[in-house]
């Protein structure tokens, strides 16, 4: 692995704990004002405060729960769930295949961020809503990609050999497809991790987020809904750090999506 | 018993229910067992078997010249006369006057201190009633009529080439106009000219004089030349009787088969492969004598002992499977791919069958059909009509792929037929995983014993190896073990040398071939390959557009 994937592990690592102990590392609350309004970056507040006087540097810490738990959460459940009808779509074939492959043309075919806005808007806002409202269409990367993976390990004699014992669905997917499934699995979890942080940020800043969650988009929007935020200095830490957070770890996610695959097509003992 | 007798008349010479023991230090070998056959006037029987098998015994005791530690059974009629109870003196007259030995060439036989003439002379005064003159002049014809210059009949034994001394054995042996001339090993030590001429000769003397012939002998060539009926012996017992021609043509018992696999004479293009291990000892008899090396045996072979019977007009075989078991039959294939609306016939009425322990080659260019043949044989596919039947039973789905003892296929592309995320030990005991036919303390003891016989390492080490680190040919060989883990009794090879270079694919050949040797399965293999059809084929089936058809080997060229 090479030293950017070490430092975005690191940056990965950084705010997750970041997350989990926010308590601890923020001196001052997320919700409570805790100096005067719009202070500019200083000893006591490392980012300032917002226009009600509550430590940014506090909130952008609360931010990563809300935001790891929406990545993480659609991860798993578009991940997962996406990779298993994909499995089951190559493995299956026929008509099976046939009608799981048009309901995802569906859902590729629809537009990612209205679709996630109307869904948003229509499961009403909550955490575990917009994880719903984003899995709903990104299953289909996954399965997608599964499903192709499946179809070509399928045709391989070894496969033909294995049926030819009688080997059952069980046995073919714990023996070959998913060792080799896996991979890309994890690749597209993590790409679906970031995506989620991101459209969740967007929803936010649109205001259609969990107003009281307090997720990175949350910040944004409040930044972006204060009137004169471009005409002042205040921009310089109450919009940036939330953008600058959220690049970090998207990016790093990103590189570390990156380095994975290049491992693995390497072959390198990993199971 | 005998073929010719009853539109011939009596035969000649009738053994019956021989047997012939010879009393060692320690223990009783039993070199003949209960043998019974005939010769009638002016035929030659061939008798064929490896060494040991008790060949010679029989030519002994029909001369009578069996040492004294043999303890003979049965009778021996010439002419309605029993052999085993005349005296000396009158057995005598028999030796050389009505029966005479052309016995194994060496310079023993002959006496060193006297001339070529003095020995053949000795035997004339010795057997006939004729006088000094006439036995000299006599002695000058047998030289000519056995094509020696009469120059040769002042030289001492030690003088002559092999080739003349056999020559002066068979003048001896006719000496004295004998109705019946037995033969032993003429040629054995000869070279290839000189074999040509004794055999040559053997004939043209027998046409002349018109004499009955016993040709004792290992070698096949001679025996396919000079003999018209065939016996083959296996420790002291008979295992197969008939035609030369058809016996060579069709082995109907395995050892005949195996032992005519032996003969370069045979097999001009054919790797020569042996029966494997050895004729156990003659001391314990029960059960049929080929047991310890036939690869259909049944518990049964144990300890029944066979009887020789008849399977077909004028062919008997002594095996209690009735010979060479057809383990596989396939009848009117029929199977037609369907795309995009057009049909594509596969297979168009294909007939085949596989006999136990044989290699057929399935032979044609690509398309014809030959996969989809082999995947429909081995039950993977289904065919759109006809069947196929396995060990008499139909084969259908897995359920003989998934079977001890069954059917396994080894695929073509050896980077495909293996998965290669596996390490060796998990690739190899998938059919074990699979199936849950054997404990699984086991298994792991069996993968080594599969690597073992593909001639890989079989140490720790290379069973936690990945696959993808093997190359071509060391894949192919773990699928080959992963099918010969299952023990199977047909081996399908779609075509598994065709991805691999030249020398891994002569390796992979040899260890394919050696297996089956050694394990005893059937093979069909399929190859496009005309070199390696030859190489390996006992039989040939040639496939295009669909149709199959059973050529000749030899014709393929």
């Amino acid at each position: 692995m090479s030293n950017l994937g070490k430092f975005a592990i690191v940056i990965i690592i950084v705010i997750i704990v970041l997350g989990i102990l926010s308590p601890l590392i923020s001196r001052h609350p997320h919700n409570l004002p805790s100096g005067s309004a719009l202070e500019s970056p200083s000893w006591e507040h490392w980012l300032g405060t917002d226009d009600l006087g509550i430590d940014i540097w506090a909130q952008i810490c609360h931010g990563a729960r809300a935001s790891t738990f929406v990545g993480a959460g659609t991860a798993l459940l578009a991940g997962v769930g996406g990779s298993i009808v994909g499995m089951l779509s190559g493995y299956l074939g026929g008509d099976s295949d046939r009608i799981i492959m048009r309901i995802s043309d569906m859902a590729m075919a629809l537009p990612d961020m209205p679709t996630t806005i109307i869904l948003g808007a229509f499961f009403g806002p909550s955490l575990k809503n917009i994880i719903i409202a984003i899995s709903l269409y990104s299953w289909v990367a996954p399965a997608r990609l599964v499903r192709s993976k499946v179809l070509a390990i399928k045709e391989e004699n070894y496969m033909k050999a294995a049926k030819s014992y009688g080997a059952n669905f069980w046995h073919m997917t714990k023996v070959h497809f998913l060792p080799q499934v896996l991979p890309l699995i994890a690749v597209s979890m993590i790409r679906l991790f970031s995506k989620a942080v991101v459209v969740e940020a967007g929803l936010s800043f649109l205001g259609l987020g969990d107003p009281t969650s307090k997720s990175w988009g949350v910040i944004l929007h409040h930044a972006i809904n204060f009137k004169g935020i471009y005409f002042t200095e205040y921009w310089k830490w109450w919009l940036v750090s939330p953008v600058f957070i959220m690049m970090s770890f998207t990016t790093s996610l990103a590189i570390i999506s990156r380095e994975l695959e290049r491992l693995w097509n390497g072959k390198i003992e990993w199971i | 018993m005998d073929m010719k007798g009853d539109f011939m008349g009596k035969p000649l010479l009738s053994v019956k229910n021989l047997s012939i023991e010879y009393e060692g230090a320690s223990e009783r070998t039993l070199a003949v067992d209960d043998v019974s056959f005939s010769l009638n006037r002016g035929e030659c029987l061939g008798i064929i078997g490896e060494s040991g098998s008790g060949k010679t015994s029989i030519a002994m005791a029909i001369m009578g010249i069996l040492p004294s530690s043999a303890h003979v059974k049965g009778s021996i009629m010439y002419d309605d006369v029993n052999i085993q109870c005349l005296s000396e003196g009158e057995r005598n007259m028999y030796r050389w006057g009505e029966i005479a030995v052309v016995f194994q060439n060496s310079l023993d036989v002959l006496n060193p201190v006297l001339t070529v003439h003095e020995q053949i002379y000795e035997c004339i005064i010795e057997h006939t009633s004729l006088y000094k003159g006439e036995a000299d002049r006599r002695v000058e014809n047998l030289l000519e009529l056995v094509g020696l210059d009469p120059q040769v009949s002042e030289h001492y034994p030690h003088h002559l080439s092999g080739g003349m001394r056999q020559k002066v054995l068979i003048a001896m042996a006719l000496s004295c106009n004998p109705k019946i001339l037995i033969v032993d090993e003429p040629t054995s030590s000869l070279d290839p000219w000189a074999k040509d001429e004794i055999i040559h000769l053997l004939k043209e003397l027998q046409r002349q004089n018109n004499f009955a012939m016993i040709v004792i002998s290992h070698e096949i060539h001679i025996i396919s030349q000079l003999a018209d009926r065939l016996q083959v012996m296996y420790s002291g017992c008979i295992m197969e009787r008939g035609y030369t021609e058809d016996i060579l043509q069709t082995p109907m018992h395995s050892y005949t088969r195996g032992f005519i696999n032996s003969s370069p004479y045979i097999n001009p293009y054919k790797d020569l492969w042996g029966i494997p291990s050895e004729a156990y000892s003659s001391s314990i008899r029960k059960g049929c004598p080929f047991y310890n090396r036939c690869y259909q045996r049944l518990e049964l072979c144990s300890e029944k002992k066979p009887e020789l019977s008849y399977v077909a007009t004028e062919r008997e075989i002594a095996c209690n499977r009735g010979g060479i078991i057809t383990i596989l039959e396939a009848q009117d294939i029929d199977k037609t791919y369907e795309f995009n609306g057009n049909e594509i016939l596969a297979c168009k009425g294909c007939n085949i069958h596989i006999r136990s322990g044989e290699t057929v080659v399935l032979m044609g260019e690509s398309g014809s059909g030959k996969t989809t043949l082999a995947t429909i044989i081995s039950g993977v596919l289904e065919a759109d009509s006809g069947q196929v039947q396995f060990l008499g039973k139909r084969v259908e789905g897995n359920n003989f792929t998934s079977q001890m003892g069954g059917i396994q296929i080894v695929f073509q592309d050896p980077f495909s037929s293996i998965n290669e995320f596996l390490t060796v030990e998990e690739a190899i005991v998938e059919p074990l995983t699979i199936t849950g036919i054997v404990e699984k303390d086991s298994r792991r003891h069996m993968v080594k014993l599969a690597l073992k016989d593909v001639q890989l390492p079989y140490d720790d080490g290379f069973l936690a190896r990945r696959c993808y680190t093997l190359s071509g040919g060391q894949r192919q060989r773990v699928a080959l073990a992963r099918s010969l883990i299952m023990q199977p009794k047909l081996l399908i090879a779609d075509e598994v040398c065709s991805m691999l270079d030249p020398s891994t694919q002569a390796n992979i050949l040899r260890l394919l071939k050696g297996l089956q040797n050694a394990k005893g399965f059937s093979m069909l293999y399929i190859t496009h390959d005309v070199a390696i059809a030859q190489k390996i084929a006992d039989r040939l089936y040639v496939m295009h557009e669909g149709s199959i058809s059973e050529e000749n080997l030899l014709d393929i060229r």
